[in-house]
């Protein structure tokens, strides 16, 4: 099963994963320099590589960049003979598609570098993992193969690892001076395969690593742990502690229901912020530290809450007239209203409810 | 990372128009039904709030496994409920015979043991079974995560989360606002008192 080898190699290679993230930005900037730079190659001519990068190239810039598994180097190096049978004129290319680059940013993979990676975007290093176009030498991809065999072992893949970005780097200075090639040699990591099926089983791992970083961001307490078990274990943790809580909060609401006036509710809304949407702008109101919307700076969503209550005060008369009618408060139109409220005024009502009742310390217009 | 106003919003407004409908009902419930009855409402605004999604559809596919819920969801989400209880193009089950789904994945892991653990115990094949029963595992908790691979899981699951975490609040929240008026209600004299020094400060 796909996922579950997945997952298992990414258990134990996770932290070695982790710690080689700045290496990858580099060469992605170089990647994309180098697309954009280059707008005439030539048509791909065959190799699954290629149908591959066709395919989708997000998941080619990241086949850059995957830490290698010991158990794929062991696969790959059984496998790679076959893959010398490519002739001399193979050659992987980048589709000249200047949106190639947008493309790359996009792969989250950069989701969590995407700042740093972005930001220095666009430098203009030609540097490319690529051999001379004249290369009578052997192409670059019985590299791999030349290297010693070593025996799928995990340490000695991270020491590969290690080594393996400072070679590329030397060979692509070295290259920097050449003009632009008609293709790119992409050159897989020391020691790992640049079979299809691994490639791709490699771009499937990059994308599950990433929403793996992205739900350890969300679930409180999870950035430390390494290791995927551990993590699904936190997540599932917290999705049960959620669940539960939801139902709890449930129980609560079913003993306040009865007792709830709707309408009573209502007038009291109306009663509420009539007085104060009359008084508005002066000062600021000292709300709850829990705040309704996502707001990161709640300094600043005070003053914004405001103002949007002051435009809204004619809304406030037509409901409270609506109350004083004695309309059928369970009907929509009176849900309507209340929703109005509360969204035009971006739920100060509510706010204010917290703030001056459940906590006691009510400090408003100053 | 947060759950969206609009979301909030959509929430809440469904939510609240939930209760309007049924709060007649309310009355003559035990807290049990008024419990699951109030559940159910919340489950239905988030989902209808956050729109199509896998688990959205999940959820509201086992909602709908009880007829009495059925005509509940129906009235509730009105057009969307046809929509969103059509199956989308994902979710279609190949029917596959059991016995050869089962050879086939014994050949596979026997394939893959023989590649890459020739020699002895490995530690990722303990890895693989770890997290697969952790997979399963939040396969059952995410709704209709069952047919969901590796990525989609994960993506799905991410999701839920933040919707689950934004329902809790949303309640909590509401929780407050209602007990808080239940005590000015309760407090009714010292209402314009209190409206004086609202004003006067």
């Amino acid at each position: 099963m796909g996922s579950a080898g997945s997952y298992g190699v990414g258990t134990g290679n996770s932290g070695a994963y982790m710690t080689e993230i700045a290496e990858p930005i580099r060469f992605e900037e170089e990647i994309r320099s180098l697309i954009q730079a280059r707008f005439d190659a030539p048509p791909v001519s065959g190799g699954s590589f290629t149908a591959l990068l066709g395919l989708s190239a997000n998941q080619a810039v990241g086949l850059l960049h995957e830490p290698g598994a010991g158990e794929v180097s062991a696969s790959a190096a059984a496998s790679s003979p076959t893959g010398l049978g490519h002739p001399l004129g193979w050659s992987p290319t980048f589709p000249s598609n200047a949106g190639l680059a947008e493309r790359a940013a996009s792969f989250p993979v950069f989701a969590a570098a995407d700042s740093p990676a972005s930001s220095s975007g666009g430098r203009p290093s030609p540097q490319l993992k690529a051999e001379p176009s004249d290369s009578d030498s052997s192409p670059p991809l019985p590299v791999p193969i030349d290297k010693p065999r070593r025996p799928a072992k995990r340490k000695d893949c991270e020491k590969q690892k290690a080594k393996g970005p400072a070679k590329k780097l030397k060979t692509a200075e070295e290259h920097t001076e050449d003009d632009q090639l008609p293709y790119v040699h992409v050159r897989a990591r020391r020691g790992q395969a640049t079979d299809s099926h691994s490639l791709a089983e490699r771009a499937r791992r990059e994308k599950i690593n990433a929403r793996m970083k992205l739900l350890q961001e969300l679930v409180p307490g999870c950035s430390k742990i390494t290791g995927t078990a551990l993590v699904l274990d936190e997540i599932i943790n917290h999705v049960q502690s959620l669940q539960r809580q939801v139902e709890f909060l449930s129980m609560r609401l079913a003993a306040v229901t009865p007792r709830i006036d709707f309408g009573g509710l209502d007038s009291f809304l109306m009663a509420e912020c009539g007085p104060l949407a009359a008084s508005n702008g002066r000062g600021e109101v000292a709300l709850d530290p829990v705040s309704w919307s996502s707001d990161p700076a709640p300094g600043t969503g005070q003053r914004t809450d405001l103002r949007p209550s002051q435009q809204s005060s004619t809304a406030w008369v037509y409901p409270y007239g609506l109350i004083n009618h004695g309309t059928s408060l369970f009907g929509y139109g009176a849900a309507n209203s209340v929703c109005m409220i509360l969204f035009n005024s971006s739920y100060p009502v509510l706010y204010k409810f917290s703030c001056s009742y459940s906590n006691n310390n009510f400090d408003l217009c100053s | 990372m947060q759950a969206t106003k609009s979301f909030e919003r959509a929430f809440l407004r469904q939510l609240l128009r939930v209760f309007r409908l049924s709060a007649v009902s309310y009355k003559s419930m035990s807290l049990q039904e008024r419990k699951s009855a109030i559940k159910l409402s919340a489950d239905v605004a988030m989902a209808s709030a956050r729109g199509s999604r896998k688990w959205t559809r999940g959820l509201i596919a086992k909602l709908s496994e009880e007829d009495e819920h059925r005509s509940f969801l129906r009235l509730i989400l009105g057009t969307e409920y046809e929509r969103l209880t059509k199956p989308c193009h994902g979710s279609w089950k190949i029917p596959r015979s059991k016995k050869i789904v089962r050879r086939s994945l014994r050949v596979c892991s026997r394939r893959k043991n023989n590649l890459r653990a020739p020699h002895g115990f490995k530690s990722s094949v303990l890895a693989r079974t770890l997290v697969e029963k952790r997979t399963h595992a939040l396969k059952r908790l995410v709704p209709g995560g069952e047919s969901l691979d590796g990525y989609s899981l994960l993506d799905e699951a991410l999701d839920y989360v933040i919707s689950l975490r934004a329902q809790a609040d949303l309640m909590q929240k509401l929780l407050t606002t209602f007990e808080a008026s239940k005590l000015s209600a309760l407090s009714k004299c010292t209402l314009p008192e209190r409206k004086a020094s609202f004003v006067g400060k």
